[in-house]
């Protein structure tokens, strides 16, 4: 009798004690991808965009898209992957390339990345003959967590390998930028998703390009609002800018910087 | 001195004007001493067939040549004049002739070597003294300047310095005459420092049963690179290459050639590339009846001094072994050539300013550096002035990849992100002949030109190669510039232009030729896009 009263006793202990409803809402917000579990971002330093961003910036252990406007805009996409690269550290970075990918866009160049800011010397260029390729290197890349950031390019997405590229990006710590030149999108678990188009670009006063603008459109963003703005790039400070032509409540009414070039064009 | 020379009347030191002068058939060649030093530490090592102490001449003794210590070795080849002749022998074969002495002290075996009538010379031991009587001073391997201080004062052979009183050369001579005079009678010793071979780093298996699959293959090679773990760190050195043979039962032997960026000695991380290797290879597949042997070799060392670990993470490795660590990865699965990083070229033309060059370990260890402002000058010549080219430095007539990771020149003109792979041609609508264009069409559609800036002219790099020649020759067909058209295209001088169309797109168009004094007719080429 007593030895029964003993094992099932024994028997409870084992099970497990049924929790406070408190406590396992903690256990399940822990195991979600949030923004709790990505402590760094990295501001973009204007406050339209980065209030539009649940950490105030692009969460740097997560995955975010970056898609053309439209095949044409296919460098801007290549642009904006550069900018935000350029501003976030020193460290290395792995382009996961693939090598079919490259003739019809042109390649990547050492001096255009170094006239945009970002040193060529970090960039290690991996070129990789097929989809299935391009993903094991890019999980590799973040697996081993050596570099700052990983930049891959896959046309095609299913839902299923964006949450594992995902939860590898949150595991490594680390910002993982895909650019998907397809023009239609599967939906995906990245946490933003830029659509970036192009605008004309900024001039000085004497009519010569300044610096690139880029049509920005936040398109998906977790725990954060969706927006769309013009911006310009400096690549000598890193930073990034509203295009004068929003910024200004005087050159307002024109859109673009079509009054500003016809100035210095006269 | 060959024997032609020598008919020539040639000696050594002498002016290489006056040696034109008496031989205008003569080839001149830089001395290259490390080659010289290389050759002889080889032939060295050869020579340890005969006895395990060999010590090659240092600059003392003419870096020329080196000591065998016979001693107790002469036997196993007959005595020490057959030995000598033997060696005299293979020598000549090699196509080396050769003096060789046998003496019972390594000064006077050097002396007679040098100044014995016959090449191969065996002195009686204990007689130094009297084979050495009647030769030079030169000899005794002094300085010069002993050697000049001795002829004054009419000492001619090593006989007039031998039996003299030692104490007034004690005082007027530096030490090194007597410990040399002493060093040849074998007065005092003089140590020899052998030659040592460089280790080798093998470890071999036998199997009681062979192995069959990839895991097992895995495991067995991890344990024989666990041996081999310890040999590397005595010595301080990293494997940078490994050669894995697996011997099968039927004879034939699988080879595997593992090469790592940064030297390791990490047990786990070979493991992890011989698995990518495997399965890329396939080589299990026809692994018949299985592997009776494995060898695993390291075929390139590299220092690697013991460092301090981090105590937080421990083994883990800073962020450069981890780089190192994954490039091994990618490039064992996707090929050495899929990895690569930017490397700046010596070159104005665009399509050539630049390569994708294969990461080396060096590269890894130091993080990126700052940007580096010195090249900048010498990188683009002339660009911008019509006409009038700057001469280019020498040094940049073979292309070399600027020295250094940090030497990316500072960014001075605009260029595209993205470079296609081929100019491709376009039909631009301008208003003059050589003004910016207002109009083009490229694959298929026609962009109107808002707004342009440029000339920036590049011209033709003149003392080059004709370009398609150069392409086909250099190797790197990818990055290789690949035009289309006739081979006088290289010749033309092109003006670039950044165009930006109505809807923000930009591209960098270039006009090739100069109108009018080039060509008549100039064609245009987008070779670019911007950001």
């Amino acid at each position: 009798m007593t030895e029964s009263a003993a094992f099932s006793a024994n028997f409870a202990s084992s099970l497990p004690q049924p929790r406070s409803r408190a406590a396992v809402m903690h256990e399940l917000r822990r195991l979600l991808p949030t923004s709790e579990s990505s402590h760094h971002a990295l501001p973009f330093g204007l406050a339209a965009l980065d209030a539009s961003l649940p950490d105030g910036g692009l969460a740097c252990s997560a995955l975010h898209e970056v898609v053309p406007a439209s095949e044409a805009a296919l460098p801007a996409a290549f642009g904006f992957i550069v900018a935000v690269l350029a501003r976030m550290g020193r460290e290395r970075i792995i382009f996961v390339l693939p090598a079919y990918g490259r003739l019809q866009h042109g390649r990547l160049s050492g001096h255009g990345l170094n006239s945009l800011g970002l040193d060529p010397a970090r960039l290690i260029l991996v070129e990789t003959a097929h989809r299935k390729e391009t993903l094991w290197a890019v999980a590799e890349a973040l697996r081993s967590t050596a570099p700052q950031a990983v930049v891959g390019m896959i046309d095609r997405l299913d839902l299923k390998i964006s949450q594992k590229l995902q939860l590898a990006a949150a595991d490594a710590g680390l910002p993982l930028l895909l650019l998907r030149p397809a023009p239609t999108l599967e939906a995906s678990a990245a946490a933003t998703r830029w659509r970036v188009g192009t605008a004309e670009a900024a001039r000085d006063r004497f009519g010569m390009h300044a610096c690139p603008r880029w049509h920005l459109q936040l398109e998906r963003a977790r725990n954060g609002r969706p927006g769309e703005w013009v911006v310009e790039y400096d690549h000598v400070a890193h930073r990034f800018s509203l295009a004068a032509a929003l910024a200004d409540p005087a050159f307002s009414r024109s859109l673009g910087g079509r009054s500003c070039r016809q100035a210095s064009r006269s | 001195m060959n024997e032609a020379a020598e008919a020539a009347g040639l000696a050594p030191g002498e002016p290489l004007a006056d040696a034109r002068a008496k031989a205008g058939f003569l080839q001149v060649r830089a001395v290259d001493a490390a080659a010289d030093d290389a050759a002889l530490r080889r032939l060295a090592l050869w020579a340890t067939r005969y006895t395990p102490t060999v010590a090659p001449w240092n600059e003392d003794n003419g870096a020329d040549g080196f000591f065998l210590d016979i001693e107790g070795a002469a036997h196993l080849f007959g005595g020490e004049a057959s030995l000598i002749a033997d060696l005299a022998g293979r020598l000549d074969r090699f196509g080396l002739p050769a003096r060789l002495a046998v003496a019972g002290t390594p000064g006077a075996a050097w002396a007679a070597s040098h100044f014995h009538e016959a090449p191969l010379a065996v002195l009686p031991s204990g007689r130094e003294a009297a084979a050495l009587a009647d030769m030079p001073i030169a000899a005794l391997r002094l300085s010069a300047k002993t050697r000049n201080a001795l002829r004054r004062l009419g000492f001619k052979t090593v006989g007039a310095l031998i039996d003299k009183p030692r104490a007034p050369f004690a005082a007027r001579f530096a030490a090194e005459l007597l410990r040399r005079l002493d060093q040849a009678l074998g007065r005092v010793d003089e140590p020899l420092i052998p030659i040592v071979a460089p280790p080798v780093y093998h470890s071999l298996h036998y199997l009681l049963e062979p192995i069959v699959t990839a895991e097992a293959v895995v495991a067995r090679a991890s344990r024989l690179m666990q041996n081999l773990v310890h040999a590397l760190q005595r010595d301080d050195v990293g494997a940078r290459a490994l050669r894995l043979c697996l011997y099968r039962v039927d004879g034939a032997v699988e080879t595997i050639a593992i090469g790592l960026t940064a030297p390791t000695r990490s047990v786990g991380h070979v493991a992890r590339l011989i698995e990518l290797k495997l399965e890329a290879l396939a080589a299990m597949e026809d692994a018949g009846f299985g592997f009776e042997a494995i060898g695993l070799a390291v075929t390139r060392t590299e220092p690697m001094p013991a460092r301090q670990t981090n105590f937080a993470n421990g083994d883990e490795g800073d962020r450069a072994e981890r780089c190192a660590a994954l490039i091994d990865k990618l490039r064992q699965r996707l090929g050495p050539h899929r990895v690569r990083c930017f490397a700046p070229v010596a070159s104005h033309l665009p399509e050539r300013a630049e390569v994708l060059a294969p990461l080396n370990g060096e590269a890894l260890q130091s993080s990126p550096p700052a940007r580096g402002r010195s090249m900048a000058a010498d990188h683009r010549v002339g660009v911008n002035s019509s006409g009038d080219l700057t001469p280019p430095r020498l040094a940049s007539l073979a292309d070399p990849p600027l020295a250094g990771e940090g030497s990316w020149p500072a960014p001075q003109q605009e260029r595209p992100l993205l470079l296609l792979p081929h100019a491709e041609p376009t039909e631009v609508t301008a208003l003059v002949p050589d003004g910016p264009p207002r109009r083009f069409s490229w694959r298929g559609v026609t962009y109107d030109v808002e707004a342009s800036q440029g000339p920036e002219r590049i011209g033709a790099e003149w003392w080059r190669a004709p370009l398609s020649a150069h392409s086909r020759a250099s190797g790197n067909p990818e990055l290789g510039p690949r035009f289309r058209g006739d081979e006088r295209q290289h010749a033309l001088t092109r003006d670039y232009y950044l165009v930006e169309d109505r809807g923000g797109r930009r591209f960098w168009l270039y006009r090739e030729g100069l109108y009018g004094r080039e060509t008549a007719a100039a064609r245009w080429f987008v070779q670019g896009l911007f950001a």
